[in-house]
């Protein structure tokens, strides 16, 4: 089906409720309705199976125009149907929750009350996700009348982290948010029964920093680097999103040269990316040698990179309208040099973390997510193409040179970490085959084109597949020189649920590697989650704790009965 | 005959000194910063810049540290936590902000969630530029002030140019 089918039948599903229909652009329809109508037209689109949810976006249309408007963006393929619902901006403006129905959406309606002003009727959890503990009440960041005056910190009886111990008759165990595993704070708690996890609760926001009302202070060019500062890690991701939205609101048509260098930029950050997800993951499993590998032959793409854009990190190659810097002769050089021998280790790393029987014991069977599972809980990019699921917006919806030079799709079927694991590095081969075609036929022209000042009115939503998963923007000019308002949902956000649901009922040891398993980015995502908690957790006497214990081992020699593993340890 | 106390101090602080120059152990804190400096501290600990051979490792506990390593502008609910973290730490001990977010709030100064950059919440021995600052500057940098700590003076506290937003 193509992009026009899909929007018309949207259209279809959304007849009963639709108040008026806009068109902003050729891949999206925009259908106002009700907001009494919201949960039956999220479940229409639902019933109908069409597309995800992928964001939400609340929108301050200032004190003249007096409403607030929430969008609700589905995405299928390319086609982007937004369900845009309008609020009185003064009093107390409600909206129904659909968390029940779509699980990710409570994230985007805690950020929609907590920054908007927006009260969720029904959402599980409407604590702050993003916000400090201090934030004063009634003051939200997304409105057109917030001054960072009137954030100032307010003395309450803040909620103090529980300590390692015993909470009515839990057991909790915090971790957090400075500790060994992660290199980021975040901060978890988990109620244990014995040693299987019986819930799991997260705390993030403390690497928050505004950047979405940043940018609204900020002018067209400026925030380009700014946007780069969102994650140090898919740097590249955030530029590139932004500037594709940027460029189709400004009308600029961006010359081929530069968006097969984007794309090359593209595949090397997701080499980077992977090769150090590989590295921290192996780490959490306690196979040092594989992560001190892994992080050396890291070095190869890094040295590309700043050979290329003249940084490791943030490399800032693109700018609006292009790129800064070419691909000569010498670099061509370079890159195929080192796709030679990053292949060669990228086989060898595939063959280990298929064969090697002690990291098998860690991976094979454990955290395995299905299909539909992954579909509830809404799961992106490597997380959800190793569970089988079809999703990659490179392939879905090609933009920059993607249509040029694609990228082949890599699932797998079985959903748990071994799968991860195979799924992220056989991506790698075939970014490596991607980078060699872009260097061999790389267009020839110019590298960028004139970027105006001012942007033209309008809003437009640009996806782009990060290495871990989907990144949205949502991007809206008021024609002037700095943007209206920026909303970025990055993929790391989706994917914590499916963590987090999936780590009820399995060993507390497993939760590191479960958590690695979907390449966490706080610095990206930075909310807050919670997951239902069994309550019933009772007070063991030493009976029981001893039938637990004989019943546990005889599992045990169970599981070690069961038929050997396909290779030898080597 | 008992050696005077004076000496003894003398010998077991030279001891000391000549065990924490050539073992300083680190522990790193990120308070709001975008992770590019994170992975470059972390691409200083493996083996192509291996900064391990200065005896530099890194650790999971404050309690074991020397060095705390801290990145990014302070956001306000981590600004407790890095407060946490350093009084945890035994003495002596020292502070070594990385990246221009840490030093003056970089890109993020001036942003509604950040509290300021890591010497208004914490007394910092050592900076080092950049955004990212390179592998070999972070080696540099610590290394600088393992000289200090060898020679007895803290280094010399100069603090930033900062610009209108800080």
């Amino acid at each position: 089906m193509n992009t026009e089918a899909r929007l018309q039948r949207a259209k279809e599903i959304l007849t009963p409720f639709t108040k008026e229909i806009l068109t902003p652009e050729t891949n999206r329809v925009d259908v106002v309705i009700d907001a009494g109508d919201l949960t039956k037209a999220t479940a229409a689109m639902k019933a109908a199976d069409w597309g995800y949810l992928s964001a939400i976006t609340g929108l301050d249309l200032g004190p003249e125009a007096g409403n607030l408007e929430a969008l609700y963006h589905f995405c299928d393929a390319a086609a982007v149907t937004s369900l845009r619902v309008r609020l009185p901006r003064d009093g107390q403006p409600e909206i129904a929750s659909i968390a029940d129905q779509i699980p990710v959406a409570s994230f985007f309606e805690r950020e929609l009350s907590e920054m908007l002003g927006v009260a969720v009727v029904g959402t599980p959890d409407p604590t702050h996700l993003f916000l400090p503990d201090d934030w004063p009440d009634g003051v939200f960041p997304n409105r057109k009348e917030f001054t960072i005056e009137k954030a100032a910190p307010v003395e309450r009886d803040i909620p103090k982290v529980p300590e390692q111990g015993r909470v009515g008759n839990k057991f909790i165990v915090p971790i957090g948010p400075q500790h060994p595993a992660l290199k980021e704070p975040g901060h978890f708690e988990f109620a244990v029964d014995g040693e299987v996890i019986t819930g799991a609760r997260m705390r993030l926001g403390y690497v928050h920093r505004g950047i979405e009302k940043a940018t609204e202070q900020r002018n067209w060019i400026q925030n380009l680097y700014l946007l780069e500062r969102i994650c140090g890690i898919c740097s590249h991701t955030h530029t590139s999103a932004y500037a594709m939205g940027a460029e189709k609101l400004a009308q600029v048509e961006v010359p081929s040269r530069a968006l097969a260098i984007r794309e090359l930029i593209a595949g090397l950050e997701r080499i980077h990316s992977h090769l150090l997800w590989l590295g921290v993951a192996a780490h959490e499993a306690g196979f040092d040698t594989l992560f001190m590998y892994s992080w050396r032959d890291r070095e190869t793409v890094m040295n590309l990179l700043e050979e290329i854009t003249g940084n490791r990190v943030n490399y800032s190659i693109s700018v609006l309208g292009g790129v800064k810097q070419d691909i000569g002769p010498g670099e061509t050089r370079s890159i195929h040099k080192a796709m030679d021998y990053l292949e060669e280790r990228i086989r060898y790393y595939l063959d280990i973390v298929s064969t090697d029987a002690m990291f098998l014991q860690r991976t094979r069977g454990i955290g395995t997510m299905t299909r539909d599972e992954a579909i509830l809980y809404g799961a992106l990019g490597p997380t959800a193409r190793a569970s089988g699921l079809e999703r990659d917006v490179r392939i879905d919806s090609p933009y920059g040179a993607y249509h040029q030079f694609p990228i082949s799709l890599i699932t797998d079927e079985r959903g748990d970490l071994e799968a991860k694991f195979t799924v992220r590095l056989k991506e790698l081969l075939v970014t490596c085959f991607a980078i060699r075609t872009i260097v061999d036929n790389l267009p020839a022209g110019e590298l960028a084109v004139r970027f105006p000042r001012k942007v033209p009115a309008g809003e437009t939503v640009s996806r782009v597949e990060a290495p871990r998963g989907e990144a949205f923007y949502f991007i809206k000019s008021n024609g002037g020189e700095n943007p209206e308002r920026i909303k970025i949902r990055t993929p790391s956000l989706c994917n914590w649920t499916s963590v987090l649901n999936k780590a009820v009922g399995h060993q507390l040891a497993d939760m590191p590697m479960l958590i690695a398993g979907m390449d966490p980015c706080f610095s990206c995502n930075d909310r807050m989650v919670t997951v239902r908690r069994k309550d019933e957790t009772e007070t063991m006497s030493w009976a029981q704790l001893r039938a637990y214990g004989i019943e546990k081992y005889k599992m045990k020699s169970e599981v070690r009965t069961r038929p050997a593993l396909r290779y030898p340890l080597r | 005959m008992i050696a005077a106390p004076s000496l003894i101090n003398k010998v077991v602080s030279g001891i000391t000194t000549w065990a924490r120059v050539n073992s300083p152990w680190i522990i790193h804190f990120n308070s709001g910063s975008c992770n590019g400096c994170d992975i470059e501290i972390l691409a200083t600990l493996t083996p192509y810049y291996d900064i391990e051979r200065f005896g530099v490792k890194l650790k999971g506990s404050p309690r074991h540290a020397d060095i705390l390593v801290c990145t990014g502008p302070v956001t306000r609910q981590a600004r407790d936590r890095l407060l946490r973290i350093y009084e945890q730490m035994p003495e002596p001990k020292f502070v070594v902000a990385v990246g221009s977010c840490g030093i003056s709030g970089g890109t993020f100064a001036g942003c509604y969630n950040v509290v300021g950059h890591i010497d208004e919440v914490l007394p910092v021995d050592a900076y080092i530029p950049g955004c990212p600052p390179r592998p070999e500057a972070i080696i540099d940098g610590v290394l600088k002030l393992l000289t200090h700590i060898k020679d007895g003076t803290r280094p010399e506290l100069i603090k930033p140019e900062l610009g209108a937003h800080a």
